[in-house]
């Protein structure tokens, strides 16, 4: 066993690293995207709601593996050629998107009008009402579930060995066909999410206590 | 000029209409508010009193008609013409104080950040003058011992003064109140009344929406009383009060007689 860590533990590293490279990059995006996404719902043209609409049951009506091959495979047909984890990033930050837009949607739509009321009576522009109000308002209640998605989303970055991306699945696969070992492999496998999920978590209590620390009887 | 812009200001609102879809919340209704001085709206509910205060500064914007601070137009580039620029708007309404019957604070931000907020991004100060000229305000309606208290840490008449203190803080021309005693236990509308006395007799414009009809009584210049939408009745308190002309105001006064027993 220590000799197929010995041989597998650089390998298994990288995959570390693509995995984290990816769930990171498609978690900012993807929320960075679905911020955009619901900005121009919210602000924008009327006509914006239809289309953002499609996109977002479209997204989530079907598999990522189904959408990561649509982009992977089918985007050279439209000229878009992307290599593989680029293309996975990509997927991940579309995917994700989808779910943070509605999941903000649900954390603006809390905010109380009122407190919005008065930003605009004083004279505010939108962009400082989103920014200083009601981001940090809504984060106390949709905290928790953009952390949950992030969450989920550190699951999901698995099916970008599909297309060949070396992340800790496609290494953990290639590690049990040429070793015909299989617990060991997925021992590894179960172990490293185990710690990066946990990880994960402990950021976003911290992140919670942040944002409703004034909640918090300090007396 | 400076004092151009911080001498108190009138409103005057003509002919104007609002409709929340097929329903007339105000109709056709016409004011003058002087400088200056306090004017009261009461009325039963849904009569339109929110919706004609939330007029002024256009956090309703209203159908047809005008409505003027001093002489300048509010919510349109010309009488029936295009809704203004946002820009404008945000200008005009630093000059227009609101305050509300649910307080509105921001619940992240402690007293102190709740004034300052408005003070440096709408009117570009400094944080050290922003704070300076908060904690005046403060101290002002009384709440200086509480800058760093989050509004889960204080109760509703110190919520309302915060949100007085942010009001004024902005040095607005005139003030906007919509039931600022409704959602107060008893025993803590005096202290938010006292502050708006205070207000009162230093000359600021003030309309104000209430039930607190011994307020409107001893305060108020001009009382003005609205029922579905239209302006029944106007005047001083003693002539709305005492010698109510009209039978919908005789009878919205009666009833609030018997309610609470009280005369005034
Ligand atoms: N956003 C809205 N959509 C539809 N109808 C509305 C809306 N806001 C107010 N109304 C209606 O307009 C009428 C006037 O409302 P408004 O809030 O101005 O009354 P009010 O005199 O302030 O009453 P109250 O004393 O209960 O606060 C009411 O019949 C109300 O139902
Ligand atoms: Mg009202």
């Amino acid at each position: 066993m220590m000799e197929t860590l010995h041989r597998y533990g650089p390998d298994l590293l990288t995959g570390f690293g693509f995995t984290l490279l990816s769930w990171a990059l498609g978690t900012v995006l993807g929320l960075a995207l679905g911020f955009v996404i619901e900005i121009a719902r919210r602000f924008g043209p009327r006509a914006l709601g239809y289309p953002i609409r499609a996109y977002v049951e479209f997204i989530r009506g079907t598999p990522f593996l189904v959408q990561l091959f649509v982009l992977y495979y089918g985007g050279p047909l439209i000229g878009l050629r992307l290599d593989a984890l680029p293309a996975g990033i990509l997927g991940l930050t579309i995917y994700g998107s989808a779910y943070f837009t509605e999941i903000l949607r649900a954390g603006f739509d809390a905010v109380p009008l009122g407190q919005i009321e008065a930003a605009r009576a004083i004279g505010f522009r939108n962009t400082t009402i989103v920014m200083r109000i009601m981001v940090p308002v809504m984060m106390v209640s949709a905290l928790p579930a953009l952390v949950n998605f992030a969450i989920i989303l550190t699951k999901e970055t698995v099916i970008l060995s599909m297309i060949t991306v070396p992340e800790i699945m496609f290494q953990t696969q290639t590690m049990m066909s040429e070793t015909f070992a299989f617990v060991t492999p997925i021992l590894i496998l179960a172990l490293f999410f185990w710690g990066f999920i946990e990880t994960i978590s402990r950021f976003g209590r911290r992140l919670e206590r942040r944002f409703t620390h004034y909640l918090i009887d300090r007396t | 000029m400076t004092n151009q812009q911080t001498a108190p200001a009138s409103a005057h609102l003509r002919n104007v209409c609002k409709f929340y879809g097929p329903f007339q919340a105000l109709k056709d209704v016409s004011l003058d508010i002087p400088p200056g001085k306090v004017t009261c709206l009461i009325g039963p509910s849904g009569s339109g009193k929110s919706t004609l205060l939330r007029c002024i500064n256009v956090l309703e914007m209203y159908d047809s008609g005008e409505v003027r601070i001093d002489d300048q137009l509010i919510g349109y580039d010309s009488p029936g013409g295009k809704p203004m620029a946002p820009r404008r708007l945000r200008e005009m309404r630093r000059e227009i104080g609101m305050v509300f019957q649910q307080f509105n604070l921001w619940p992240h931000m402690t007293a102190l950040q709740n004034v300052t907020e408005g003070l440096e991004r709408v009117r570009g100060l400094s944080r050290a003058e922003a704070q300076s000229r908060a904690r005046e305000a403060l101290a002002k309606v009384g709440l200086a011992d509480k800058e760093s208290n989050h509004p889960s840490h204080l109760s509703g008449g110190q919520l309302q003064r915060v949100a007085i203190a942010r009001a004024i803080a902005m040095e607005p021309r005139i003030m906007l109140f919509d039931e600022p005693t409704s959602a107060l236990d008893p025993e803590l509308v005096g202290e938010v009344l006292g502050v708006m006395k205070q207000l009162a007799a230093e000359g600021m414009t003030m309309v104000v929406v209430t039930h607190e009809m011994g307020f409107a009584a001893h305060v108020a210049d001009r009382v003005v009383f609205m029922e579905r939408g239209e302006i029944v009745a106007t005047g001083s308190p003693r002539e709305v009060f005492d010698a109510p002309s009209d039978p919908r105001l005789a009878s919205f006064l009666q009833g609030y007689r018997e309610r609470n027993s009280l005369d005034f």
